[in-house]
């Protein structure tokens, strides 16, 4: 792979804005029935007046082990050179195999285009026109952060070698590219 | 894609926005054959209008219809970023409910029967019956309420021409507290630098949900990268109450009292700054003196925070300062004694000596201080094109019974003295009254009084982007431009230098509507006015600004934003004196200590910070030193209702926008699970709530994030006019709850009440 994209998610900086979820939307052209992007504020959890909000960011989890692409029949669903797990758009029949294999539940049909869809890092739009998908571009927290970690001196590399991360359901085995930098209070959780 | 009026109306309706025709109302998009957006530009840099805040914005048109928004890169202290109303903004563009042409009531008002007409005919029959009042019962018979920002300017500068004194802004409906009690302490309102403080203290003010983009990006990267403790009081577990280190949920409208608490412990604990107090401090003795008895213990017994940890506090604060702040705020649970809340707030941080200091509280570096400390001309003044107008003969309403607002009238005054005045014709007869951009019905509380007001009124012109719930009232509606498409005078963005922005247009305008300049302009020309206006178009107010600088101004338009000089000064920090004076050649000499502080300037009467104020005594008998007086904001058996910010709507205005209507369309009521057991509510139940103001249905949601003696809903749901389709009916109306009542001088309508809540 010449180059590996992965995205971390600082979740002690997000607020729930719903920033990127919109920044997806415009740039993507998502209509508004479905979505590939949105930040559920979860909670609060524990007991007052220590208690604590989860900012679950539900995308693609861009995983390394994609089970998307392995049921595919047609491969519409695949991994590109640079690590992206995308869809075809024209080889897709709309079998739906993907969205029943994705265990994070973040695929849908595309109502206009009738393709399966899903968050593609903004390969074909923002990524591809100015190197940053729309929802990093976008976040006034900074809670997110992009790169190829192929690269060592990348902000994606330091981070990820210093910062506490961790991964949806690990035990899948799908090897998510998307990582979690977890909120200050209350325990990990990774489903 | 080619747009036509079919594929158009399929694709605006996806996501549950269905409109159909035989619903279209008159003078909406989905009237017209809509064509695709017109690029001005490839990217064009301007200014959001989403919320007041105005965050530098650049816009790039991706297709037909969608516009990317992102933040302005250059704007520095903004970050280059939007929230997500500020992403939003195509989605009201191509809103086929958005108003696109003038239109006029048919029916009874709020009937909902429309005709369009032209923009001569609205004029014509507009200046018709305003003339008419003024002829009849003088030019003060009518109200002009607008947003602020520029609308405000252009409307009321209309006003004046037109003779009337009652201008109005939202102002004392939201943020009035802050800014009247500043205005007294130190003759303006500074700002907090949450990104250097080393400690802060929070009530109530939701600021990761009411995102002032510089403020909270600042405030999120001390707190992440340095480490910086925030302490919040709220009643509510707000996004900002998370992201704190220590949350209280201090009980309704007692911030006051831990704030003065704290100042007790300060002077008690010998923790003041002395030095800082005695040089630019007037009123202090008179302070201390009436802090004795707000002992910590005091301060417990009626806020629920123990008196261990207001002490604890309060000298983890002390010890970071003068790099700590106490956030004055803005909201919060409102009392009737917000003003003396605010004063309590802003009087913590004058103990401390954090004012002009890194981490502190600071005033705007605007062109005039900045090149006066420079010796030079760093950047332009900001001129005007406006002339003289002779000042309104006649005393505006909120101030004929006594001066208490005197210090609330400069930001806008008291809205809601709109309502008294116009049912009961005191102090004299409001006929008219026009609205731009402002939404009473929404906004003022006691939402059948403001309805009978607008009744009560002979004409009522409103302006606006929608048939908004106060529109729908009316008897015209002008169709605003959205900020998309219009341009504005150029605004000043000074915090530690000088900066300024623009707002022009991103696409061409979509049907018949114009910006607000060009709608008063031409309307105050129909109604005989003319000669108070010299220029003709935005382009030449905007070069009047910038003194005839032609390039300035071309340079301005191209990055959206300019700053000057770029050495961050606060006059009390001797590294950025020193700074600055090597930057700049003839800049005025340091004080003996390496600082500017004699150039510090408070417009108060001694030219001092007035902690306690000789001029409040004279508008406000009694109110010159701040002072703990008892409130009843509710009856025994009631629950307290308080109502907030969320980060995806503004406030009475953007609930029917497509894509945050999807995000959010509806709000619960929040409920302690022991209150929502004692009343049998489970999440999600339809619940009733009222008092004797009104009744409202809703959601209900159990919820740890609030007390058990109190509910909480945010604002701006629950529309009741028809023409708004998705947000009608959606939501807790709270201003239908709200009573009509105006806290002592500085004005402000309270946003706290009782409430019964049952299951319906």
């Amino acid at each position: 792979m010449q180059t590996n994209y992965v995205m971390i998610h600082d979740e002690r900086r997000c607020t729930g804005c719903q920033s990127c979820s919109i920044a997806c939307r415009s740039e993507n052209k998502v209509p508004l029935t479905v979505f590939r992007l949105q930040v559920q504020i979860e909670g609060p959890h524990g007991a007052i007046p220590h208690l604590h909000y989860r900012y679950h960011r539900v995308s693609c989890q861009q995983c390394e082990n994609s089970p998307c692409v392995s049921v595919c029949p047609t491969g519409a669903s695949y991994v590109g050179d640079d690590g992206i797990v995308s869809v075809k758009q024209k080889l897709c029949v709309g079998c739906q195999y993907c969205l029943a294999a994705c265990p994070y539940k973040v695929r849908f049909i595309h109502p206009e285009t009738k393709a399966a869809d899903k968050c593609n890092f903004c390969k074909d739009s923002r990524l591809e026109r100015e190197g940053i998908p729309a929802c990093v571009d976008i976040c006034p927290m900074n809670a997110l952060i992009f790169g190829d970690l192929n690269d060592p001196d990348s902000e994606v590399a330091k981070v990820l070698n210093t910062a506490i991360t961790h991964k949806n359901n690990p035990h899948l085995g799908t090897k998510p590219r998307l990582y979690r930098i977890p909120t200050k209070r209350g325990g990990i959780h990774n489903g | 894609m080619k747009l036509d009026r079919r594929t158009f109306l399929k694709s605006a309706s996806a996501g549950g926005v269905y409109c159909a025709l035989s619903q279209v109302v008159p003078g909406t998009l989905a009237t017209l054959y809509a064509s695709p957006l017109e690029p001005v530009g490839q990217e064009v840099m301007s200014i959001c209008e989403m919320c007041s805040t105005r965050c530098p914005i650049s816009a790039r048109v991706v297709d037909d219809r969608n516009v990317s928004i992102n933040g302005n890169i250059h704007a520095a202290p903004y970050g280059g970023k939007v929230c997500a109303r500020g992403g939003s903004g195509h989605s009201l563009l191509y809103d086929p409910e958005r108003l696109v042409k003038p239109i006029k009531r048919m029916g009874e008002r709020g009937e909902g029967k429309w005709k369009e007409i032209s923009w001569e005919e609205a004029y014509s029959e507009i200046a018709d019956k305003l003339l008419a009042i003024k002829k009849k019962y003088g030019p003060e018979a009518v109200a002009f309420s607008s947003k602020g920002g520029s609308q405000d300017r252009e409307l009321f500068y209309m006003a004046r021409a037109f003779g009337s004194p009652n201008v109005f802004t939202h102002i004392s409906t939201c943020p009035g507290g802050p800014y009247v009690a500043a205005a007294s302490m130190f003759g303006g309102l500074p700002k907090c630098d949450f990104g250097n403080a080393r400690y802060i203290v929070n009530f109530g003010h939701s600021m990761y949900e009411g995102i002032e983009m510089w403020e909270a990006q600042a405030m999120m990267k001390n707190q992440v990268d340095k480490g910086t403790k925030l302490v919040a009081f709220d009643p509510r577990f707000s996004i900002l109450a998370d992201k704190a280190d220590e949350w209280y949920p201090i009980k309704p409208g007692t911030d006051i009292a831990v704030a003065l608490a704290m100042s007790h412990v300060m002077i008690r604990d010998d923790l003041v700054d002395l030095d800082f107090v005695t040089k630019y401090v007037e009123g202090y003795e008179s302070f201390v003196k009436e802090t004795e008895n707000y002992t910590p213990e005091w301060a417990e017994q009626i806020s629920g925070v123990s008196a261990a940890d207001i002490v604890r506090i309060t000298h983890e604060l002390a010890f970071h300062a003068p790099h700590a702040l106490v956030d004055y705020g803005h909201r919060s649970t409102y009392t009737p004694e917000e003003f003396e809340f605010r004063r309590a707030l802003f009087a913590v941080n004058i103990l401390l000596g954090n004012i002009e200091r890194e981490g502190g509280l600071f005033f705007s570096q605007k062109a005039k201080e900045y090149n006066g400390l420079a010796g030079e001309k760093v950047a332009p003044e900001l001129g005007t094109a406006d002339m003289q107008v002779p000042a309104p003969i006649t005393q505006r309403i909120d101030m004929v019974a006594d001066k208490q607002y005197t210090l609330l009238v400069p930001y806008g005054g008291v809205y809601q003295s709109i309502l008294d005045t116009a049912i009961k014709s005191d102090p004299y007869p409001l006929k008219g009254w026009v609205i731009t951009r402002s939404n009473p019905l929404q906004t003022v509380t006691d939402r059948a009084k403001v309805e009978k007001a607008i009744r009560s009124m002979d004409f009522v012109v409103a302006c606006d982007v929608y048939i908004t719930e106060t529109a729908a009232l009316a008897d015209i509606i002008l169709p605003e431009s959205t900020y998309l498409e219009r341009d504005e005078s150029i605004y000043d963005y000074s915090l530690k230098f000088p900066a300024y922005a623009i707002r022009q247009p991103v696409v061409k305008t979509i049907g018949d509507t114009k910006p607000c300049w060009q709608i008063w302009r031409e309307l105050a020309i129909k109604m005989g006015l003319g000669e108070y206006y010299k220029w003709n178009d935005m382009s030449e107010y905007q070069l009047a600004q910038l003194g005839g600088d032609k390039e300035e101004l071309a340079q301005l338009k191209e990055k959206g934003w300019l700053q000057y000089g770029e050495v961050p000064l606060l006059l009390r920090e001797k590294k950025m004196v020193a700074d600055f004076t090597k930057k700049f050649s003839g800049a005025r000499t340091p004080d003996a200590d390496g600082t500017y502080a004699s150039a510090m300037k408070f417009r108060t009467p001694n030219g001092k910070i007035a902690l306690s104020s000789s001029f409040v005594e004279t508008i406000a008998p009694g109110r010159e030193v701040i002072r703990y007086r008892d409130v009843k904001m509710k009856k025994e058996e009631e629950l307290f209702f308080i109502q907030g910010k969320v980060a995806v709507h503004t406030n009475g205005a953007t609930h029917n926008i497509p894509m945050l209507h999807n995000l959010m369309s509806d709000c619960s009521l929040w409920i302690h699970p022991e209150t929502a057991e004692k009343l049998g509510i489970k999440t999600g139940d339809t619940i009733r709530i009222h008092n004797k103001i009104g009744s409202e249905e809703g959601k209900a949601l159990v919820t740890l994030g609030i007390r058990p003696d109190t509910v909480f809903a945010y604002m701006g749901f629950g529309s009741k006019n028809k023409e708004l389709k998705r947000a009608n009916n959606r939501g807790i109306h709270c201003g239908n709850l709200l009573p009509d009542v105006t806290a002592p001088v500085c004005g402000m309508n309270l946003h706290t009440t009782g409430v019964t809540v049952e299951k319906a």
